[in-house]
């Protein structure tokens, strides 16, 4: 009902009756100028809301109804939304389905409808009267603008020379202001269009100025284009002029700004320079000057900037780092090293001539090098730290008075020093001989600094203590260094357990070592300068009748002349010499009243003297290995020799132990070493003591070199097995290790281990006193010898269960040993000591064994996990804004939406031509239909008169006619 | 005669499967008349039986990789030679557990100048002043649920068919059982405004759609012959619903329909049963685990 209202409203425009009804609110209607009724749907809209509730309100309902046209019902329908979403604003339902297509309809009507009437005419009529195309305009305005434009086209035409006569023309003169001219222009050119009355483009412009004269509130778009675009070029220019002010205002405000800035900034560096002054320069400078200069600082500027340039100058001036001494290649130490032997065999041929100044020279030699020892000794001295050659000489010379004094006094109290020494052939305590060395050499040092030499004797005593002090802390050191704990336990038992039987033959022997060795010790004798011996007799002429010592010491005195980085040949030479070095070596091992002492000395240089020439160091182990093997080879096949390996190969394989790294996975010289004792184990029957003490101690010497690679041993421990076995006194009756019997039988083993008799005391084993006793000695087959190699037996399988917990097959393999283990321990006569070890050792095999055994699980079907269904993740946007295309190409999601566009309005055309189609042909339809009864009507109509006609003249009268004019 | 959109159909019955019964059966129609049409087209059987082989193929497949990656991973001890007890295959056959999520309360509403998913922490303020009541609108609750169901064994057995949603408003979202839902709710809440506003959601890397809206009624996507059964604290009928879904026949598919609310209850008619599973109102995630935990006993999933 609104609805209708509101049309009736907008087309009786300002029809008074109506408006009084309503409220007395303002109409936005009756304010408004009278509206043509199609022109002003927008608005409609827009208000449609509030009119409704005002129209309600108004009471005039009947007096409307009469009035308003009959509305169409579709036109009532409104679009609904299928979603409310909270927040949204309703747009879209002000849309009127009904409406618009009416509305559609009606545009057709005038325009689609008219070009299809016109479209069989060949004439156009086109309607130019003046207004008659705005429709903003009504009646009263249109009549207004043609009675002007008469006027002035007759003022233009007839009046144009006139003088002004009225106020009319003042006013129209100043209204057109600037367009005078152009009104003129266009007058001039253009009379005859003006004449002609017909609506060319320039007239309407010219209309256009009119109608603003007019009515200077209203202006259209298409009119007032022209003197728009003169405005903005006006303004523009202006514009311009503002731009270019405001532009130099600025940039002057910004220089301003900116020499501002730089002042600041002086100033803030003058501040800093004076606080730097205060502190800094204060200590750098002499605090006179710069305080002074503070003070002026405050009064000028002019002494600010001397001072702070004098500042700079002394600044430039100071001292910076100074150069040190280069450090020394390892070359130049040779080098030096070399003059040094040079200029001392030199001064040592000099004594050999003139023995008077003995003493004198003496006192200069020590004090030479002692004035040279700290550069020798220095921080860039790398690998070679035995570089101190004449030290190891007096140092020894004092070693070989103690060990006479020793012997001397008494044999007991020397085992802690001594015996030390002596008993670490085989195992870490090499390096402690070589800390002893430097340790020694150190003491000395501190010594010749102290004391001249001629009071040594006077300090030996001292020095001994600090020796023995050294040693301790040499094995201490050692044990930290060395991982080989167990072994070092071991061995050191063993020995001492020697010592205890052999302590004063060993003494002896030692004394009579360092006796022969003291004899030809007149040390300035040895030259100094000596060429590397080619040869085995050459380098036992050398040594021959000479200390271990002095030994030591030519080998030293060999290797630095002859240092390889002093020329390239000496490497040749060098590498000659460790060969027949090691050849010395293996010599010595094998004399059968060993030289322990010296063999340990040997030791150090060899080891370094590999170190230097590695490879060829290899390749003589590789050798030795494989001569060695072949040996063993051809001794196995003789059943009645001992094959076991002489004390020649021990001691060669212990040194290379100590030469190469036992820790590789695969080495050149260590894995044929292994394989070889493993070899030497297996397959060499154990016949007599001293073959199972010798088999214990390789098996000792394997723990060791597998410790760290955790390498799996099976021969090392099948041997001690076996021992174990021959320590038990009867067989056993079980069959289930019948493998390990039949191998047993191999080994043709006897009870060779099983103690008959009390022992109350156990000592662990010398292994070289061992090595130097006859093959069939009676200490051999003692019980007291039988007692120590079980317990060596036991440490190191002590120390292969804990090398090898960690393998699975550790039970299988370690159970039956245990199993063993306590049945050895159960034999009578067997001593407190070992048993408490035995049980030990079978304990902790069985609780880690144990563990195994919980940590195994058994055999299962492997059973396939069930698979799950893929899961796939959805994609979406961290912040979804519909409309927007989040294709990353971003060309694709332009072109989509192109062709988004373009489909859009594809099928609108479509719509449009579909409709107008429909509505063509409607309105050919009807006119089809029109014409149809008109044809039908005339037909009627012709037949009709016919008929009249005929019925006429059958009936004789005259006709029809005649009847109705009557 | 030319077949105009046979080449078509077929091309899109392999990239993607369909989602509208009733496109499936028009498309299946025009098949069927194309092959008709032309006689030299290869029989329907070998079709269907083609995707079937590439099956089982990539489940051969599947197996051996699985094997290699236990071998790498699992003991190196373990030996070639012991026999993989076989997977039984009969999972993803057989009958299945369709979930309804009722009355969801998924809205999106325009808040401020962007649309976000309604939530009761969030929009407090805005609802109050919509005149709404903010404790209705917690979609958290579908969340949870949602992981629930598709974090299931029986959803990584193969068992689950669908999962659909209809939210208070009454829009049907139909889930796909492979979807994984995001696990927070930020992000949960992402997708659903997105699936709400777009229609549909798709797979990263993939055209698959994984979530879309669809039209109702849900009974319309149910299978036929399926066993449905509605869940309330309100219902009378209080059972232990390990015994019950044990006694249920083996060949019927299983509708639950639960409700997804903080307050009322379900109202559906087409729910064959109406049960309550707990002396206590149960929160949705906890009442279908427990569903799902009876399914995985009925169905030997562990």
């Amino acid at each position: 009902m609104a609805k209708h209202k509101d049309k009736k409203n907008m087309k009786s425009g300002p029809n008074a009756v109506a408006m009084k009804h309503q409220a007395p609110k303002p109409n936005p209607f009756a304010a408004k100028a009278p509206n043509p009724s199609r022109a002003d749907t927008k608005n409609n809209k827009e208000t449609t809301t509030t009119k409704k509730k005002k129209n309600k309100l108004g009471p005039s309902s009947i007096a409307m109804k009469l009035q308003a046209p009959k509305p169409n019902p579709f036109e009532t329908i409104w679009s609904r939304r299928k979603f409310d979403i909270l927040g949204k604003k309703r747009k879209g339902e002000e849309r009127r389905i009904g409406l618009s297509r009416s509305r559609a309809i009606e545009k057709r009507k005038n325009t689609l409808l008219k070009e299809y009437e016109q479209s069989n005419k060949s004439s156009v009529f086109v309607d130019k009267r003046i207004g008659e195309h705005n429709d903003e305009l009504d009646e009263f305005d249109k009549a207004i603008r043609r009675s002007q434009r008469e006027r002035l086209s007759k003022q233009n035409k007839k009046s144009k020379y006139n003088l002004s006569d009225g106020e009319e023309e003042d006013y129209e003169f100043q209204s057109l202001g600037a367009l005078s001219e152009r009104d003129d222009f266009e007058d001039d050119m253009l009379p005859d269009d003006d004449e002609d009355g017909a609506g060319t483009a320039k007239t309407k412009k010219r209309l256009a100025t009119l109608d603003q004269f007019e009515s200077h509130d209203k202006q259209n778009l298409q009119d007032d284009g022209p003197m728009r675009g003169e405005e903005n070029r006006h303004k523009s220019k202006k514009e311009v002029m503002k731009e270019l002010m405001a532009k130099s205002k600025y940039h002057r405000a910004e220089r301003a700004k900116h020499k501002e800035e730089l002042e600041d900034f002086g100033q803030e560096l003058d501040k800093i320079f004076t606080s730097m002054a205060q502190s800094k320069l204060l200590e750098l400078a002499e605090p006179d000057k710069s305080v002074p200069n503070e003070k002026k600082d405050e009064l000028s500027g002019q002494e600010v900037a001397r001072s702070y340039f004098k500042a700079l100058g002394t600044l430039a001036l100071e001292r910076r780092g100074q150069p040190s001494d280069r450090t020394k290649t390892p070359e130049e130490i040779a080098q030096e090293e070399r003059e040094q032997l040079e200029h001392l065999e030199e001064e040592r041929q000099k004594r050999m001539l003139a023995t008077d100044d003995y003493s004198d020279d003496q006192n200069e030699d020590d004090e030479i090098p002692s004035s040279q020892r700290p550069r020798a000794i220095s921080g860039d001295d790398l690998g070679d730290s035995f570089s101190l050659d004449e030290e190891p000489r007096i140092k020894k010379g004092w070693v070989d008075e103690i060990l006479e004094k020793k012997d001397a006094s008494d044999s007991e109290s020397e085992e802690g020093g001594s015996s030390e020494d002596s008993e670490s052939p085989e195992d870490g305590s090499d390096e402690g001989s070589d800390e002893d060395d430097n340790e020694g050499e150190k003491n000395l040092l501190m010594k010749d600094w102290e004391q001249s030499d001629d009071d040594n004797i006077g300090t030996d005593l001292d020095e001994e203590e600090e020796e023995e002090e050294d040693d301790d802390d040499d094995e201490s050191e050692g044990h930290e260094n060395d991982d080989d704990v167990n072994e070092k336990e071991m061995e050191p038992r063993e020995l001492k357990r020697l010592k205890k039987n052999d302590a004063a033959d060993a003494s002896k022997k030692q004394g009579k070592v360092s006796q022969d060795g003291k004899r030809p010790s007149t040390q300035s004798d040895l030259p100094y300068l000596i060429e590397a011996p080619k040869s085995l007799e050459e380098l036992s002429a050398l040594a021959d009748n000479l200390s271990n010592s002095d030994i030591v010491v030519i080998i030293n005195r060999i290797r630095k002349s002859n240092a390889i980085k002093l020329a390239a040949e000496n490497r040749k030479k060098m590498q000659v010499f460790y060969g027949v070095l090691l050849q010395y070596f293996a010599i010595l091992a094998n004399q059968k009243p060993l030289n322990i002492e010296l063999l340990n000395f040997l030791v150090k240089p060899l080891i370094e003297m590999s170190m230097e020439t590695p490879y060829f160091a290899a390749i003589c182990a590789r050798q030795r290995i494989l001569r060695a093997r072949t040996e063993f080879c051809a001794t196995v096949k003789n059943p009645e020799n001992s094959c076991w390996p002489s004390s020649k190969t021990l001691f060669l394989l212990r040194l290379w132990s100590l030469i190469f790294s036992c820790s590789d996975f695969r080495h050149v010289v260590m894995t044929p070493a292994t394989v070889l004792m493993c070899e030497y184990l297996v397959r060499s029957p154990i016949v007599s003591g001293r073959d199972a003490a010798v088999g214990s101690f390789l098996c000792s010497m394997l723990l060791c070199i597998t410790k760290q690679s955790r390498k799996f041993c099976p021969e090392a421990v099948m041997f001690l097995r076996t021992l174990l076995m021959a320590a038990k006194d009867r067989k056993p009756a079980t069959n289930q290790d019948s493998q390990f019997y039949e191998l047993m039988e191999l080994k043709a083993l006897r009870p060779l281990l099983c103690i008959r008799e009390c022992v109350d005391q156990i000592d662990p084993l010398n292994f070289l006193t061992l090595m130097d006793l006859p093959e069939d000695d009676s200490f051999f087959s003692s019980n007291n010898f039988r007692a120590s190699v079980l317990l060596t037996v036991i440490e190191t399988l002590r120390g292969f269960v804990s090398i090898y917990e960690a393998f699975s097959s550790f039970p299988e393999f370690f159970l039956p040993i245990s199993i063993l283990l306590v049945e050895v321990a159960e034999q009578d006569n067997m001593p407190q000591v070992l048993t408490d070890k035995f049980q030990d050792v079978a304990q902790l095999i069985k609780t880690k064994a144990d563990e195994h055994h919980i940590l195994r699980q058994p055999l299962q079907m492997r059973k396939q996990k069930p698979v799950a269904i893929k899961m796939l993740n959805p994609k979406f946007e961290e912040n979804f804004v519909k409309g927007i295309d989040y294709d990353p190409d971003r060309e694709r999601a332009e072109r989509r939406k192109l062709k988004k566009v373009l489909k859009q309005e594809a099928k609108g055309a479509i719509r449009e031509l579909r409709k107008d189609n429909s509505f063509l042909y409607e309105v050919k339809a009807r006119e089809k239909v029109l014409m149809e009864e008109e044809k039908a009507e005339k037909y009627g109509k012709v037949r009709l008169f016919l008929q009249e006609q005929e019925h006429a003249m059958k009936s004789g009268q005259l006709g029809k006619g005649r009847k109705r004019r009557r | 005669m030319v077949r105009p959109y046979a080449v078509k159909g077929k091309k899109r019955r392999k990239r993607e499967d369909k989602y509208d019964r009733v496109e499936e059966a028009e498309e299946a129609k025009e098949a069927k008349e194309a092959e008709e049409a032309e006689e030299a087209s290869e029989p329907e059987e070998t079709e269907a039986s083609q995707p079937e082989d590439v099956n089982k193929g990539a489940m051969v497949e599947k197996h051996r990789n699985g094997n290699e990656g236990e071998e790498k991973v699992g003991n190196p001890i373990e030996l070639e030679g012991i026999p993989i007890i076989p997977v039984e295959l009969s999972t993803k056959n057989g009958p299945g557990a369709i979930f309804i999520l009722e009355r969801a309360s998924l809205e999106v509403a325009k808040v401020g100048k962007t649309y976000q998913l309604l939530n009761s922490d969030d929009h407090s303020n805005f609802l109050r002043k919509n005149n709404r009541d903010p404790a209705l609108y917690r979609p958290d609750i579908v969340h949870q649920a949602l992981l629930m169901v598709l974090d299931s064994p029986i959803n990584k057995a193969g068992k689950l068919r669908n999962v659909y949603v209809r939210t208070a408003a009454g829009v049907l979202i139909e889930i796909k059982p492979h979807v994984r839902i995001p696990r927070t709710f930020k992000r949960f809440c992402g997708v659903m405004l997105q699936l709400l506003q777009k229609l549909s959601i798709s797979a990263v890397g993939k055209r698959e759609k994984l979530m879309r809206v669809i039209k109702n009624p849900v009974t319309q996507y149910l299978p036929v012959n399926s066993r449905k059964i509605g869940f309330s604290y309100s219902s009378e009928k209080l059972v232990n619903i390990q015994n019950y879904v044990a006694a249920a026949e083996n060949n019927r598919d299983f509708v639950f329909v639960v409700g997804a609310m903080a307050h009322g209850k379900v109202e559906t008619d087409y729910t064959d049963d109406f049960i309550s599973i707990s002396g206590y109102p149960l929160s949705a995630a906890f009442c279908i685990s427990m569903i799902c935990q009876a399914l995985a006993g009925k169905w030997d999933i562990l």
